[in-house]
């Protein structure tokens, strides 16, 4: 028997466990048995893109910033990312009214909304029938013994770079087989100067030593 | 033991594992994500039978409320069979916007969101929206980590929207709750929410049971006493 590389075993583990993923995701409950859910996978190319895009949207979007820069250094190791995404339009004739109209065909005739994140209006349930796929495919990842974290700012990215045809909203979820988890505690990318020019921006009152002292040097003092 | 008393034991301990199993099915659908990272879901569980009854005709007297929930009676046929149900909330949707400007609500800002108009509380709106959507999606996680460890359990399970817009309704929620859903679960042997006939809203075991069986059996006990 051929001795297999460790490397090789786990990107050949990690392609078949997306694939595993991606049938959890697609066999999971539907409200309605509505199964119109779009699911693709992206390569590190792809996944790429979407982190270069994300870190453009610095100044709108910190939190995209901090995913872009991320995604650059995941996928030095081996990884993927599976899209799923759905129309926005509802065809469960529900007449719920979480959409804020008061019924379906309101809402499937209210004027599209388009920006880079998502289209809407989008029906609740339609969402709601993506985001239990996304949760499947992430729980598949999960007893599969992957590093796993769902992503909205991803999807919005893959979202604006169309990389799933025909859709309204999309959602991420992200997967790894890293050495150790790269999703969570990821305190190596606070160096001491950028934590403390962030934290004193983002949290001044938490070193303030009373509410009434200085708000911000320069603009505004009691 | 005689027959009986093992019977009746057994009844105990089924019931006995539909109290544990919904705990344990609570915890899994806690800690499963939620967009944001912040915690707005909560779970509540409904094991009592009269508890559950109540659910069922709020269900049955919304769906006279709108056309299109004519299935919330079906709903409430197989929700009578259930052994506990678990109602799923967000607590965040109506009040606390995500303010990530998704878009999914159709509104460009979520500021924009916060100045709409709502739908009235009338009474063929069951979720009065727009809604945070963003926010709202996180009831998807929790419903798949219930269904997810209800699988793994081996427990049947069903998923109803009417359950949550009826316990909405019932105001037996969280005040701040702007949407719910609900899975319920049965330890039997022969699941109550697959498998389910048409017409079931009015032809069901305990309809069956009451129009044939109890019918009948008076009329056995008057020709043969």
């Amino acid at each position: 028997m051929a001795i297999r590389d460790m490397n090789d075993l786990v990107q050949s583990g990690l392609d078949r466990s997306i694939e595993l993923m991606t049938v959890a995701a697609h066999n999971s409950f539907r409200f309605n048995n509505k199964n119109t859910v779009k699911i693709v996978s992206l390569g590190k190319e792809e996944i790429a893109s979407i982190g270069e895009f994300c870190y453009s949207l610095a100044d709108m979007s910190p939190l995209a910033a901090r995913d872009g820069r991320f995604v650059m250094e995941l996928i030095k190791e081996p990884c993927g990312l599976l899209l799923l995404g759905d129309k926005r339009k509802s065809d469960f004739n529900y007449n719920c009214g979480a959409c804020g109209y008061k019924t379906c065909a309101e809402l499937n005739k209210a004027e599209v909304v388009e920006s880079l994140t998502a289209w809407g209006p989008s029906c609740q349930f339609k969402n709601i029938n993506i985001n239990i796929a996304t949760n499947a495919a992430a729980s598949m990842a999960w007893k599969l013994g992957l590093h796993c974290r769902v992503f909205s700012t991803l999807g919005m990215g893959a979202f604006a770079l169309k990389m799933i045809e025909d859709v309204d909203l999309i959602v991420s979820v992200s997967v790894s087989a890293a050495k150790s988890d790269p999703y969570f505690d990821r305190h190596k990318y606070w160096t001491k100067e950028h934590w403390d020019e962030t934290f004193q921006k983002e949290f001044p009152t938490f070193t303030r030593g009373f509410i009434g002292a200085v708000e911000d040097e320069g603009t505004f003092k009691i | 033991m005689s027959i009986e008393k093992s019977m009746k034991q057994f009844e105990q301990d089924r019931l006995e594992a539909v109290r544990i199993a919904s705990r344990l099915l609570l915890a899994s659908g806690t800690t499963t994500p939620r967009v944001g990272g912040v915690g707005e879901c909560t779970i509540h569980i409904i094991d009592d039978p009269c508890a559950i009854e109540d659910l069922c005709l709020g269900m049955e007297s919304m769906s006279r409320e709108n056309k299109a929930w004519d299935f919330f009676k079906r709903d409430a046929a197989m929700l009578r069979d259930a052994d506990a149900v678990l109602v799923v909330t967000s607590l965040r949707c109506v009040n606390d916007p995500a303010d990530i400007n998704c878009n999914m609500c159709g509104k460009m800002t979520c500021e924009s969101l916060r100045e709409t108009e709502r739908l009235p509380d009338d009474a063929d709106v069951a979720f009065k929206g727009p809604l945070c959507i963003f926010r709202a999606n996180n009831i998807s996680y929790a419903i798949d980590g219930i269904i997810s460890q209800a699988r793994n359990l081996g427990i049947d399970y069903g998923v109803f929207w009417s359950v949550g817009a009826a316990a909405m309704r019932m105001k037996i929620l969280p005040h701040a709750t702007g949407f719910a859903l609900a899975v319920a679960v049965s330890i039997t042997e022969k699941s109550p929410f697959r498998d389910i006939p048409l017409k079931y809203g009015e032809i069901n075991e305990h309809t069956m049971n009451d129009r044939i069986i109890k019918r009948l059996w008076p009329q056995f006990r008057s020709i043969y006493s």
